[in-house]
């Protein structure tokens, strides 16, 4: 398997790669974006248990709600570098489209927003914004209006996608963490 | 005066024809409030009704019948005119033909400019296009001002919101205890009141004795030019009318006859019993003997120069 | 081939039909047994079509020595990606230019001529909420989300029992729908004070219908009747998103909340954090001033607006807003409105009379707090010769409105679903700052400025509704002095 099949597979985990504003980046321009310096990714799509299901709604506090999740490990070499995992959440009409980064021990390193077609809270999309969840782990709870600042006029998109982000690292911490 | 020669008294004193285009049939307003209608007490219908009676009243053109009347117009210059608008056959039947001549007096004063010119200094005013001086702006101002004058409140004097110039009238009634005016004959009998909407010329409102004693709110455009004023004719001059309006409550015995105690026989022209109608509550006629009244007379001088602004420009 | 899409469509309807997860435990074990045995079969599928991948690539190296690497064109297209389960045909995803850091420079796979089979996962609309499985395609189907947000509210003046009131405020229906990736409908139904008839005082407004087009650049464009992007309030007005039970004074009488006009508007938000938008819109009409009524008094914009009603179009207005959000939790903006509001009308003393209106506002949320600031100013201009029409009237125009308030609310309390959010705010505003010269004596006096203080608390429930309390206090006209509770819902 060479990279370019590889990252075929990353491709088709991804969106469709458009022209225009409301899809940004694809899954294979996030994870790019994530990790620079991996030489191949891998899909590590996974199914959960019961079990893991019940334990991440205890930590996260949110339903688990899927089972199968779309995820992506990079490689550098032989090392993991990490998993970027891939999710929708609905804004306030509209799906918000995102990857979240995780190094090994399921701290994140990064959140993409991969498309957002709202007409309102575009600034999701800012770095500042993101980077506020840089390095929370499941037992940060990150949870807008209390360690991640609001947006203006887009509290429900930026609540959801909060929560989204909330329950993706607590999925780590139970599924994905070495 | 009317009648074939001219020396028959009438009841009433004669309204303008001016500004009446727009004026709606008459009707209950959702409030209750009387509204729209021809003659002082709004019994016509439309300008076509109204156009009727004066042919025949016997105090007005005192024609005998319709009949009458068709010969006089078989016999006018005008008589080919009818035919061509109306039909060869109109002037054979009297009910159709009169029917017919009264529309066709309506759509004059309709569509002919010169029944509503607007064409007043105070049109102009309303336009930007003019100045008045600074005796009418303040006549204007007491127009306006509710605790002043208040006659905007049934007078309005603005544009409305689609561009229409003031009418000066809000096709409202309004029973102000006018006093009685003997000048007219039928009042030597006591037992006689002309009460407006609800009779004697008006029958279909008998029962609503609330209304007894409410005439329509006329405009108020080329009042100044006028010479006798209210159903009545009780004023012959505008500054009477005026001095009426603010100091009728104030000083009573200006304007009614002395009952035999001394105190002054108010709203003297409604049987006892229907006084109560008369407005008390809206100014400027809310006050009490004692009082000042609402208008100084300067100010009143100030209002005349105001009214005068009213005047359409071939009257002044 | 036949085989596989057989087996892609039957892994589509066992999804499809999946219910959303809970740790039903029995259920969910089977299902996911089914899952994997089926996933099988999809990486065998990957297999063979990487095969025939191969084999296309090694003719087209034979064919032309160098391929471009240029990306992929959005065109339904397929390649060397693994075949997914193909959904009904949809807009085919097309895979990837290898701009992956890869030591190897690697041809792209020529687009292969067959029809447009889906072959990768997408992310879709029609999926709902929370799809994540792998090898899912839903088509890009148009879609209508219903939206609504009602608010119920008791006002109590206190020195005035007889005044009190308790009215369905306002009930509120939007539906947007989706036409495609790039175009969308929104409209917004209003009804007001729950009875409408000729004999009730209730409204029904149309409050928004505007199209929305989405272009390559990011720039949106809209047209139809939209809301004015002036202030904190105006495009936020639900009652979930405002403490207090009635909106403020400032932007309601000052900014005429919900203040809306018809024409087009455009706007961006650039990758700084900037929101910039702009248009071209119908305005007010100076026409319908009534200077013997109150209303102007109350609110003069909201005296003088159109709403797109057989709105008198012969001027226009234009508007500009800015709004920065470079910074997580705050928000910086303004926005300038102005048109002029004669309309040519024959015989009106003020055809050029302009109204301009713009405000600064800013918002920080901190953590738990939520504190906002607003500064508004109207001006009309060209109403002298209008307001000497109407000297002894009470409402002449107004030469210019202003308001401004200061607002903080903390979040003192949570407990599941429930959060508590005291707050307060001071405003302080005047409807008719100043007047335009009239001759002595003829003009109305300016009124003080009026200074109101509430107090009270938001009682959030779950995401979508809210219980409001609080109390209001008149620095100039006591007898409004108030007593307000409130329900809202939004969603």
């Amino acid at each position: 398997m060479n990279a370019l099949q590889w990252t075929a597979v990353a491709a088709g985990l991804a969106l469709t790669p458009s022209a225009f504003a409301a899809q940004y980046l694809t899954a294979q321009q996030a994870q790019a974006l994530i990790f620079p310096d991996a030489t191949a990714f891998k899909d590590a799509s996974l199914q959960l248990t019961a079990d893991q299901m019940r334990a991440i709604e205890s930590s996260a506090g949110l339903p688990a709600r899927s089972a199968a999740w779309r995820v992506v490990s990079a490689w550098q070499g032989d090392r993991l570098l990490g998993h970027m995992v891939l999710d929708d959440v609905i804004g306030k009409f509209e799906l918000i489209s995102y990857a979240v980064g995780l190094a090994p021990d399921a701290t994140v390193i990064q959140v993409e927003i991969l498309a957002y077609r709202e007409s309102h809270g575009f600034e999701i999309r800012n770095a500042a914004w993101r980077k506020q969840f840089v390095g929370k782990t499941a037992a940060d709870k990150v949870a807008v209006g209390d360690n991640i600042a609001n947006i203006s006029g887009a509290t429900l998109s930026s609540t959801h996608v909060t929560e989204g982000v909330r329950r993706i690292v607590a999925m780590a911490q139970v599924a994905l963490k070495k | 005066m009317g009648g074939p020669s001219l020396a028959t008294q009438g009841f009433r004193a004669v309204p303008s024809l001016r500004y009446l285009n727009s004026t709606p049939a008459f009707f209950f307003a959702d409030d209750g409030t009387s509204t729209g209608g021809f003659n002082h007490d709004g019994r016509a219908r439309t300008l076509a009704e109204q156009a009727q009676r004066p042919f025949l009243a016997p105090h007005e053109m005192a024609n005998a019948s319709k009949a009458d009347v068709l010969d006089k117009v078989r016999r006018a210059a005008y008589a080919e005119e009818l035919r061509a608008a109306f039909g060869a056959a109109i002037l054979d039947d009297a009910d159709a033909a009169f029917d017919r001549i009264a529309f066709a007096l309506q759509q004059f004063q309709k569509e002919d400019p010169a029944f509503h010119p607007f064409s007043s200094k105070y049109d102009r005013f309303l336009a930007g296009k003019a100045q008045l001086s600074d005796a009418e702006l303040r006549g204007l101002g007491l127009f306006n001002n509710p605790g002043k004058g208040n006659c905007a409140a049934c007078h309005p004097s603005a544009k409305s919101a689609d561009g229409a110039s003031p009418l000066f009238t809000d096709f409202s009634y309004d029973n102000l205890g006018v006093p009685r005016n003997a000048a007219i004959a039928a009042t030597a009998d006591p037992a006689y009141f002309d009460m407006g909407l609800c009779g004697p010329d008006r029958t279909d409102l008998t029962a609503r004795q609330d209304l007894c004693g409410a005439f329509k709110v006329p405009t108020l455009r080329n009042v100044a030019t006028r010479k006798t004023f209210f159903h009545n004719g009780a004023f012959t001059t505008l500054r009477d009318v005026l001095r009426f309006y603010v100091r009728r409550d104030t000083n009573p015995e200006e304007w009614y006859p002395l009952a035999a105690d001394g105190t002054a026989d108010r709203f003297n022209d409604l049987p006892a019993a229907l006084r109560g109608n008369v407005n008390t509550t809206e100014a400027p006629y809310n006050r009490k003997p004692g009082m000042a009244p609402a208008l100084s007379d300067a100010e009143i001088e100030d209002l005349l120069q105001f009214l005068g602004t009213l005047n359409d420009d071939n009257q002044s | 081939m036949m085989k596989k899409t057989l087996l892609a469509q039957a892994l589509v309807t066992a999804l499809a039909i999946a219910p959303a997860a809970h740790a039903d435990e029995a259920a969910l074990m089977k299902r996911l047994d089914q899952l994997a045995a089926e996933l099988e079969k999809v990486k065998a599928e990957l297999a063979a079509t990487r095969q025939k991948a191969d084999a296309v690539e090694q003719r087209q190296q034979a064919a032309t020595p160098t391929a471009p690497a240029a990306p992929a064109p959005a065109a339904p297209a397929t390649a060397a990606a693994p075949t997914a389960p193909a959904a009904p045909a949809g807009p085919a995803t097309a895979s990837v230019a290898p701009t992956v850091p890869s030591a190897q420079p690697v041809p792209v796979p020529a687009p292969a001529p067959a029809p447009a089979v889906p072959t990768a996962v997408v992310t879709s609309p029609a999926s709902p909420a929370g799809s994540t499985y792998p090898g899912i395609q839903a088509p890009e189907a148009p879609r209508t989300v219903f939206s609504a947000y009602g608010e119920i509210n008791y006002n109590r003046p206190t020195r005035n029992a007889s005044g009190a009131q308790l009215d369905v405020r306002r009930t509120v229906l939007g539906f947007e729908h989706r036409f495609d990736e790039r175009t969308k409908v929104v409209t917004e139904l209003e009804w007001e004070h729950a009875v409408t008839s000729a004999s009730d005082q209730g409204e029904a407004a149309v409050e928004q219908v505007y199209v929305e087009r989405e272009f390559d650049t990011g720039l949106r464009a809209k047209a139809g009747l939209f809301l004015v992007p002036a202030g904190l309030l105006n495009q936020n007005h639900e009652p979930t998103a405002y403490y207090g039970v009635e909106r403020n004074f400032v932007e309601t009488a000052i900014i005429p909340t919900t203040w809306r006009e018809a024409g087009v508007g455009v706007g961006k938000t650039l990758d700084n954090g900037l929101a910039l938008e702009g248009g071209l819109t119908t305005g007010f009409d100076l026409n319908k001033w009534d200077a013997s009524s109150s209303e102007g008094r109350e609110s003069p914009l909201g005296s003088i607006h159109q709403e797109g009603q057989l709105a008198r179009a012969r001027n226009f207005a234009v508007y500009g807003a800015a709004n920065w959000r470079g910074m997580p939790g705050l928000l910086l903006g303004g926005s300038v409105f102005t048109g002029t509001v004669g309309h040519a009308t024959p015989n009106f003393a003020a055809n050029d009379a302009r109204v301009t209106l713009w405000d600064l506002h800013a918002r920080y949320n901190p953590g738990r707090w939520d504190l906002s600031a607003l500064y508004a100013r109207g001006t009309i201009s060209n109403t002298e010769a209008l307001n000497l029409t109407f000297v002894g009237n009470p409402a002449p125009v107004p030469s210019s409105f202003y308001g401004w308030y200061g607002q903080a609310a903390y979040r003192l309390w949570k407990q599941g679903d429930y959060s508590l959010f005291p707050f307060a705010r001071y405003e302080r505003f005047n409807t008719a700052k100043t007047f335009a010269a009239v001759p002595a004596g003829l003009g109305v006096a300016t009124a003080p400025d009026e200074r109101v203080v509430t107090v009270g608390a938001n009682l959030r429930v779950g995401s979508g509704v809210v219980l409001k309390a609080d109390y209001q206090k008149f620095a100039e006209d006591k007898s409004r002095d108030r007593v307000n509770l409130g329900v809202g819902f939004s969603f």
